[in-house]
């Protein structure tokens, strides 16, 4: 089994190089991360300034004039983790999209599954490629939070929380088009439900703000893994890669 | 019919981008709802049609297939949802960062010990998840809430905080509120020591008495100027300690309901019957705290603190180890980094926690009042360093290297404990024991210095030891202080140069050659 499916997630990485969307996505990520991480740093440097600016009251070392909660932790790396994660939803369904669509658009998808290959293998592999790309990506940008990923723990929640919804709504359609909306929704509707909770009872509004990414994600970049929230990400990838081996299976009976 | 539902989902994805975008505004108002409403409409619309276009499955076995599946989904579902319910409750985390910024430290925990054991009641900590500074402090109330089982924590945005609570809350500044039995305590900012200082205050008895010895040119308890103690007695207050000024130990009221009494720098003589009543009150087990200055002269340090085994010979400490970190680098101004390791006093104090101390009077031990007192020194300068008694020379910054023979690490401070048969303020039997403590400088407690380093926790400690509150020794104060340094400009700029554009130029010019392959 392990055999059909390293094959198959063989083939798929070659496919996934051989398309140019793939370093598109990864020149956009790379970019905006840049860019963002930049501004940070440029910020946390007039905020020091400021606050160490003799005009201000005298700085210095020995005075203690920077609070301590003014770092690079607080205000840079935490901040821009905040961004990174907001920036893989916005590129990476251009990528995960095509993973089933394309599939049935070029009527790959019923070779795929009369060639021996078990759906649940073949799921297995077109996620674990994916979330391969994803860790290409963030490798690729990762020489800013290379200084403190040794400190807080960066990126894998990432991997987990952007592929919610994205494979599994791939799988669902035909169109492309529709895929990459249902990419996009899926994720920024889970984001947060804080725009629900003027309009449904306070109950209800606690359990979505349970169900929501974004009270997940926060401890991750502080440099704190939690149990719960890794078992909440793990939870949700697993109900991705059922819900794509559930669309296969059921387009197999069809 | 599949763009249906993606048209919906496109109209609820920009009902909830609208609403975010102008709820500082007007809340939720009409545009959002509306594409919200008719998003989720055509979602059910397109959701219906693809259902009634559904032709149903082939033969039983494609239904079995199909019915499997969708069991095996629901089953799967079932189980992540279980999971994560069941999860809530589970705070099993670790803590990557540097300082341990989310790990409560020993101190605390046995602050909580405590609590647990003596049965008290519960204190509550209220969080404010809108308040400025949530989401640093989440994981830290959410620590306490883990390791404190006398500590509950109360989301105030989910149910409603108790009244004194409610009343303390100002702005979205505060963020913690500590409340015990009806009584509220703000916290201030939401760190570590600020919160185990509201629940050490809400947790106490009874305030131990800290008098400050005055009328003998002592440093000025009131005075808010950098060389003052107000910044001192404030963080003394905070802590839980009931701060008073004592007119000499001579007044009506004498020493006798302190706990400790600190004298700071007394520059003249003290009367001496005031001598006389102050080693009395030593003898009958009275706690004491002076901090010393170099070329000070009072009675106070050649009369009652030599005959308590301590010996301040005039002079100044000249350490050509200090710290190139300092604005100003002078031999004179001290980082002290070697302590005791046991002394509680200065356990908690090691290479990583320096305190600063500028022009220190050496503490050396002389002779022992009774065999079995106990005298440590607790905190050295390093062994570069030397005594110049010529303090105008030393001041000027003209002390010849080799002047005076070094003396291998001279202490800055040392401790005493006295075990004698009297009683107490309290009663207690540990409160026998006299205790006292000297620091060979008074400007590393003022206002300018107070907040320097882990000048603080010497101090607090001290103070909790001398109270005989060991168990309440100050927390180490955690920051991320090496992350404090700015990067150059140059290293800005070598980031965004290499990170803006040659990344992803590279990157970039990889897909081209990829999309050149492929069309060829």
């Amino acid at each position: 089994m392990i055999g059909r499916v390293l094959a198959l997630a063989r083939k798929e990485l070659r496919q996934l190089f051989a398309s140019p969307i793939a370093y598109v996505v990864g020149t956009a990520y790379v970019a905006l991360t840049g860019i963002y991480f930049f501004q940070h740093l440029v910020s946390y440097n007039q905020l020091l300034f400021v606050y160490q600016s003799e005009g201000l009251g005298g700085g210095g070392f020995d005075q203690g004039t920077v609070p301590s909660h003014i770092n690079v932790l607080n205000e840079v790396f935490v901040p821009a983790a905040d961004d990174f994660g907001l920036f893989l939803l916005v590129v990476l369904p251009l990528v995960t999209m095509r993973v089933f669509a394309e599939e049935r658009a070029s009527g790959t998808d019923e070779l795929l599954l009369t060639s021996g290959l078990r759906p649940f293998e073949v799921a297995l592999a077109k996620h674990a490629v994916t979330y391969l790309f994803v860790v290409l990506l963030l490798a690729a940008s990762a020489i800013y939070p290379a200084v403190v990923v040794s400190r807080a723990a960066l990126g894998f929640e990432h991997l987990i929380a952007l592929y919610v919804g994205q494979l599994p709504c791939s799988s669902f359609t035909s169109s492309q088009i529709v895929a990459a909306v249902l990419g996009y929704s899926i994720p920024f509707v889970l984001l947060d439900f804080a725009w629900l909770s003027n309009a449904v009872s306070e109950p209800v509004a606690r359990a979505l703000g349970e169900i929501a990414l974004l009270g997940h994600y926060g401890s991750f970049p502080r440099g704190v893994i939690e149990l719960r929230e890794v078992l909440y990400f793990a939870s949700i990838a697993f109900l991705g890669w059922l819900a794509s081996l559930t669309a296969l299976e059921l387009g197999r009976a069809r | 019919m599949s763009l249906l539902p993606a048209a919906g989902l496109v109209m609820i994805l920009v009902g909830v981008a609208s609403h975010y975008a102008t709820r500082s505004l007007q809340g939720f108002s009409a545009f959002p709802a509306a594409n919200v409403a008719l998003g989720i409409a055509l979602v059910l619309v397109g959701a219906a049609a693809r259902a009634r276009a559904f032709r149903g499955f082939s033969g039983a076995a494609s239904r079995r297939v199909a019915l499997r599946a969708l069991a095996i989904f629901a089953a799967g579902a079932i189980a992540a949802i279980g999971l994560g319910v069941a999860s809530r409750s589970w705070t099993a985390r670790l803590d990557l960062t540097v300082d341990r910024l989310y790990t409560l430290s020993d101190q605390t925990r046995s602050l909580c010990a405590e609590l647990d054991r003596s049965g008290a009641v519960a204190i509550e900590l209220v969080f404010f998840e809108d308040a400025l500074l949530a989401k640093d402090a989440r994981l830290l109330v959410a620590a306490y809430g883990a390791a404190c089982p006398r500590v509950s924590i109360r989301d105030a945005s989910r149910s409603e905080p108790p009244a004194g609570a409610r009343a303390l809350y100002t702005t979205t500044a505060t963020t913690v509120i500590a409340c015990r039995g009806g009584v509220c305590d703000p916290v201030g900012y939401p760190s570590e020591r600020n919160i185990t200082a509201a629940l050490l205050r809400l947790s106490s008895e009874r305030s131990p008495r800290v008098f400050f010895l005055i009328g003998h040119g002592e440093v000025d308890l009131a005075s808010e100027s950098d060389g003052g103690y107000s910044g001192l007695a404030a963080l003394l207050r905070d802590q839980g300690f009931d701060v008073r000024a004592l007119v000499g130990p001579a007044a009506a009221e004498g020493p006798a309901g302190a706990d400790v009494l600190i004298a700071a720098a007394p520059e003249r003589d003290l009367l001496p019957e005031e001598i006389a009543l102050l080693d009395r009150w030593l003898e009958s087990g009275g706690r004491m705290l002076v901090l010393a200055e170099p070329g000070l002269r009072s009675n106070l340090y050649s009369d009652l603190l030599l005959r308590w085994g301590f010996d301040l010979e005039d002079g100044v400490i000249v350490d050509a180890a200090a710290s190139p970190l300092l604005e100003n680098p002078s031999p004179l101004n001290l980082l002290v980094h070697l302590f005791a390791p046991y002394h509680p006093v200065s356990r908690t104090l090691s290479r990583r926690t320096m305190v600063l101390m500028p022009t220190t009077r050496p503490v050396a031990l002389a002779r022992k009042p009774q065999p079995d007192d106990r005298l440590e020194r607790i905190a050295f300068a390093t062994e570069r360093a030397r005594v110049d008694h010529d303090l105008t020379r030393a001041l000027a910054g003209r002390s010849p290297a080799r002047s005076d023979a070094a003396i291998g690490e001279p202490a800055v401070a040392a401790a005493g404990s006295y075990p004698r048969g009297g009683t107490g303020a309290a009663g207690e039997a540990s409160a026998a024991e006299a205790r006292i403590v000297v620091i060979g400088d008074r400007d590393f407690a003022s206002n300018r210095l107070i907040g320097a380093l882990y000048n603080r926790d010497l101090l607090l400690n001290a103070a909790r030891w001398l109270a005989s509150d060991e168990s309440r020794i100050a927390l180490t104060d955690k920051a991320w202080t090496p992350n404090q340094d700015p990067l150059t400009l140059q290293q800005t700029v070598a980031y965004f140069y290499f990170l803006a554009f040659a990344l992803p130029e590279a990157l970039l010019l990889l897909g081209i050659y990829a999309w050149w392959r492929q069309r060829a």
